[in-house]
């Protein structure tokens, strides 16, 4: 009777494998154990052994072919099936074991002898030879550029600061280029001589671009690395500060030195005409001591796949407010919070996920919650920031007769409870200007694309209060005198100080005036108060020499700049305002002429 | 000209769990990656010596003790019979075929396995030894550094084929009449079992006043207790003064609690702990740095000091987990990728695989009393479980510990039967910031062991069915 030989079951999960030779044929006498094919499987190439003996009545694969666990290779006639099947497995295993010393099923482990794997015993534990290679002259090495930090993945050369033929070290600056974060010097990551150099200054170059091929790199041997040390020292001295001598002397038998020349020290790194020097640094702050396990005192109550996202979107978790019972944080209150966050930035949101380096790498900090106003002053300012273009006009005005007639009438004025400020003049000679040359009290209706002219003259004026800056509007400039706009600006302006101001009264002026002279400088860039297109700025005023009638006279000058939104006006407008200001400011008169 | 290096994007060095995870998330991201060890396959000290032939063993010492206790409920054995031939290969063929399974699940991610020993020549190459052939090199643009720990031994004993590590224990090379096991931690109590059950007299010797120092007492307690039944003896604060070979064995002269006598013991089993296996040949041409106690000193993101080496595991710092160690890698990897990740685990569970089992995660007792932090603990004892009754094994607890004001979830403890898989509830809730009402309105399924959580839970509302423990007001 003839018996079937299937093949066995070879190990885990190998289900099929390529049949790469019969090795008996039809009347062959096989005996059981014996080899009958080679089989190439995804772990190994293995002689298959016959669970059966007997002749071989017909062979049922051939080479080339696929074939499968359980499928029938060949039958034998007379067979010797006792206990054939129970047989297969162990015994195709054991043939593995023999015939295959790499095969990694059972058997084959390698004898334990020296208790842990011998690929990562401890230096002490292998003999120094084996490192020798160390030693062997080396080829030629590249250096690219490496990581520089948190998203730098590029930057402009501004200087190569070796030369072919140069010997170099490790640590030595050698390129210095210009990221977005700041100016710095390369150092190399290998040693030995410059045998090319691929950049030039100008051009941009990427994280992993090949900047130099270096021959006889670490690996050089002994001698010439030592002298390699040596050299740099005196060659390099004008470009690179010199080696502590320490270094440089250092003994070449040293089979090592090149490649154990220390740490550049830090005092080293920190010269050099003002830019330094900076190994790359890691993406995240190499702590000086080991990551602790987690303080679960600090931890805040988020699922960790909620942590993780608001890794990815920069957020600090312990900054958000979590809605969910006793305050978990949810995906979703990170999503809310990135959206105040980037509502406070005004409508960039991409700005304001950016994520804000760790400051506590370079010192204390202090964190302290955003007050409404400040965050109110920082979203409408990042928006007017981000919509108009800005341009800002500057001039001056002679103040020297407004000066005289204000003190002049200073205790009529406060016979009627008014103390006129020279911002109250201002008002009036800017709701003038705005009659004069409507654009200024004008909007931009971009959605559909027209220009919005207001016929009335409420004037803001900027107030500094402890709370951050405020804008009282002052309504109808135009149809009131100085007097009355000086008692109204000084209400309004007491009224912001105390916090009484209403959301009213700061609404609905088409300018602004903001008055910094009572602080000083000399001239300033208002950022426009959207949706008004212009603002003026007032510096502090100042004598000054003017040549009037052939001669020099002192005059009181007040510095004047106008911001404007250039959608709108163009500079010529702007400059014909100011003036036009000025004018008014020189003489009031023009205020009734032609205001 | 020296050989030809060739490159790849990650060369991890070390092919344990930490080290193959890390190769395989690797290569599932599309990188070329080069996998270093000196085995035939991947697994490292917890597959070829660690965890999985420590467990294996530690399940036939259930099975034997299992089999005597039947006899409790009226079922009896003969005295069974022990082949340790035959335990150790099944043993061996555990390992055969889980570290084979890796090859070839190595294989299939087209990770290049090489065999041999690796050091570093700098930043961006390692040289690779292995006997029979020739030295190669391999740039790399990252690597991970998971070479793992190694059993550290007490200074000045003898040499001595009776004094063994962990690994020799777990060689299993014969089963001594007697052994003494010095340091009542976790792997000295998980193969004094095995030895116990075995048959031989064990003798552990702890220097602290307590086994498993550093775990929550009441849940040491139940160990503890099952320990003095089926260890010989337990000698607590007590220190190894000596140890001389002599004619019959390891003569030991104690210091402490035990003094006097001399005893001696067949076989000798040091576990006194475990130290990273940081001395890496070339180490010091890269930046690396290493802190006093030897672990390589790391960043969140699992970096060191040299931007292209990375290093997880044992090699970088306690606890020397392998679950910590895979999660490692696979941080460290997503980082490589350019992803925004840190390793930042609330809870990462610990447990000893003893009978029973004692595991734990999050913030333990110990801890909230060391920070002072009020906690409230709320523990339900198996003895109330109609699971463990069923299994005539009612010596376990369930505690949670919990933060007073929120009422969430900060750490969990569990002793008993099966307590390692149990736990994995407990490390979900802390990271999950769960609330105690969260794990108790969840319903589990009766019967089991894993009611407890939830009866623990229900606990802490003085509302817990099966036991009436009223809250205090």
């Amino acid at each position: 009777m003839s018996t079937e030989f299937r093949l066995p079951e070879l190990g885990e999960n190998i289900e099929k494998g390529d049949l790469l030779k019969v090795l008996v044929s039809v009347g062959d006498e096989i005996s059981k154990d014996q080899p009958v094919i080679e089989l190439e499987t995804e772990k190994a190439t293995l002689e298959v052994p016959s669970s059966v003996g007997g002749k071989v009545e017909s062979v049922n694969v051939k080479a080339g072919e696929q074939v499968k666990v359980g499928q029938v290779i060949l039958t034998v006639t007379d067979g010797d099936q006792a206990g054939a099947r129970p047989a297969t497995e162990t015994k195709s295993r054991k043939t593995k074991a023999s015939t295959n010393g790499t095969e990694p099923e059972a058997g084959s482990l390698e004898p334990e002898t020296g208790g842990r794997p011998s690929a990562l015993t401890t230096a002490a534990e292998t003999s120094r030879s084996a490192e020798e290679p160390l030693a062997a002259p080396g080829g030629d090495a590249e250096f690219r550029l490496p990581e520089l930090g948190e998203n730098i993945e590029k930057g402009d050369l501004l200087k190569v600061l070796v030369a072919v033929g140069d010997l170099i070290r490790k640590e030595q600056p050698v390129v210095e280029l210009e990221t977005e974060k700041a100016t710095l010097e390369v150092p190399s990551s290998v040693a030995g001589r410059v045998k090319e150099i691929h950049v030039k200054a100008g051009e941009k170059v990427k994280v992993g671009q090949l900047i130099l091929t270096v021959e006889g790199d670490a690996a050089a041997g002994p001698a010439k690395a030592g002298a390699d040390a040596a050299h740099s020292s005196q060659s390099a001295a004008s470009s690179a500060p010199a080696q502590p001598s320490a270094e440089a002397g250092e003994k070449p038998a040293s089979p090592l030195s090149a490649t154990t020349v220390p740490e550049v020290p830090s005092a080293e790194r920190a010269g050099r005409g003002g830019t330094v020097t900076v190994p790359p640094i890691p993406a995240e702050e190499v702590p000086r001591a080991l990551a602790a396990e987690p303080a679960i005192k600090t931890l805040v109550p988020a699922a960790p796949s909620v942590r993780r996202m608001a890794r990815e979107l920069g957020v600090d978790i312990a900054q958000v407010t979590g809605t969910g019972p006793a305050g978990r944080i949810s995906a979703e209150d990170v999503k809310s919070h990135v959206r105040g966050l980037s509502q406070g930035a005004g409508t960039r949101a991409a700005g304001a996920t950016m994520p804000m380096p760790d400051f506590t790498r370079w010192g204390a900090v202090e964190r302290e919650p955003m007050r409404a106003v400040r965050r109110s002053t920082a979203a409408r300012m990042a928006h007017a920031w981000t919509t108009i273009p800005h341009v800002t006009q500057h001039d001056k005005a002679d103040i020297t007769q407004l000066e005289q007639f204000r003190k002049q009438y200073s205790t009529k004025a406060e016979a009627r409870g008014a103390k006129p400020t020279v911002t109250a003049f201002a008002l009036k000679v800017a709701a003038s200007a705005l009659k004069l040359f409507p654009k200024f009290a004008a909007s931009i209706d971009p959605a559909r694309e027209e220009i919005l002219y207001k016929k009335y003259f409420h004037i803001g004026v900027a107030v500094d209060t402890d709370r951050g800056l405020l804008v009282p509007v002052i309504r109808d400039v135009d149809r009131k005198n100085i007097l009355q706009l000086s008692i109204e600006l000084a209400e309004a302006a007491e009224k912001a100080r105390t916090r009484k101001l209403a959301p009213e009264d700061m609404e609905g002026g088409v300018f602004t005036i903001t008055n910094l002279g009572g602080i000083g400088g000399t001239a300033f860039t208002p950022i426009v108060n959207w949706p008004e297109v212009a603002i003026l700025g007032m510096s502090r005023s100042s004598l000054q020499p003017v040549y009037i009638d052939n001669q020099f006279q002192p005059r009181l000058m007040l510095p004047l700049s106008l911001s404007y939104d250039h959608r709108l006006i163009d500079g010529a407008d702007a400059a014909r305002f100011l003036r036009w200001v000025a004018e008014a400011l020189e003489q009031l008169l023009l205020v009734s002429f032609e205001g | 000209m020296s050989e030809q290096a060739t490159t790849t994007q990650l060369a991890v060095i070390g092919g344990g769990p930490g080290g193959y995870a890390s190769a395989f998330l690797a290569a599932d991201l599309g990188m070329k990656v080069a996998l270093v060890d000196g085995e035939v396959n991947p697994g490292g000290i917890c597959l070829y010596r660690g965890c999985i032939p420590s467990k294996a063993l530690l399940h036939a010492a259930r099975v034997l003790s299992e089999a005597k206790e039947a006899a409790h409920f009226g079922i009896e054995f003969q005295q069974p019979k022990i082949d340790v031939n035959r335990l150790r290969a099944w043993k061996d063929e555990v390992i055969g075929k889980l570290t084979g399974g890796l090859g070839q699940i190595s294989k299939q991610r087209k990770v290049e396995y090489i065999r041999g020993k690796a050091s570093l020549l700098d930043a961006k190459t390692i040289s690779i030894v292995s006997d029979g052939s020739a030295e190669r090199r391999v740039n790399f643009e990252h690597a991970i550094l998971a070479t793992g720990s190694f059993p550290a031994m007490l200074p000045g004993l003898p040499q001595s084929p009776r004094i063994i590590d962990s690994t020799g224990a777990l060689d299993l090379a014969d089963v001594p009449r007697t052994m003494l096991v010095v340091g009542g931690g976790y792997i000295g109590l998980e193969l004094g079992t095995v030895y116990a059950a075995l048959g031989t007299q064990v003798e552990v010797v702890e220097m602290l006043d307590g086994l498993l120092p550093g775990a929550d007492r009441d849940l040491v307690a139940p160990l503890a207790k099952r320990i003095e039944k089926i260890f010989h003896k337990v000698l607590l604060n007590t220190k190894v003064a000596e140890m001389k070979e002599g004619k019959s064995g390891i003569q030991v002269k104690f210091e402490g609690a035990a003094d006097g006598a001399e005893h001696v013991y067949e076989r000798v089993l040091v576990s006194v702990g475990r130290k990273p296996k940081s001395g890496i040949e070339g180490l010091e041409k890269t930046r690396v740095e290493k802190d006093a106690r030897g672990f390589i000193k790391i960043n969140p993101q699992r970096r060191t000091a040299e931007p292209t080496i990375y290093a997880i595991g044992d090699v970088a710092g306690e606890p020397m987990l392998a679950h910590k160690a895979s999660h490692e890698g696979r941080t460290a990897v997503e980082a490589i990728h350019g992803k925004k990740v840190a390793f930042e685990p609330r809870a990462i569970p610990a447990v000893v695989f003893t009978d029973p089992e004692v595991a734990w995660c999050g913030l333990t007792e110990t801890q909230a009393a060391q920070e002072n932090r009020p906690v409230k603990v709320a523990r339900f004892p198996w003895g109330a479980s109609g699971r463990a009754t069923t299994l005539d094994r009612n010596d376990g607890v369930t505690k949670l510990v919990i933060d007073p004001e929120s009422e969430r979830v900060l750490g969990v403890g569990i002793t008993g039967i099966g307590a390692g898989d149990l736990i994995a509830e407990g490390v979900l809730a802390v990271e999950m910031a769960a609330l105690a009402s969260d794990v108790a309105l969840t319903i589990h399924p009766h019967p089991t062991l894993s009611e407890t959580l939830m009866e623990a839970a229900e606990v802490f509302y003085g509302q817990a069915t099966d036991i009436y423990r009223p809250r205090k007001s």
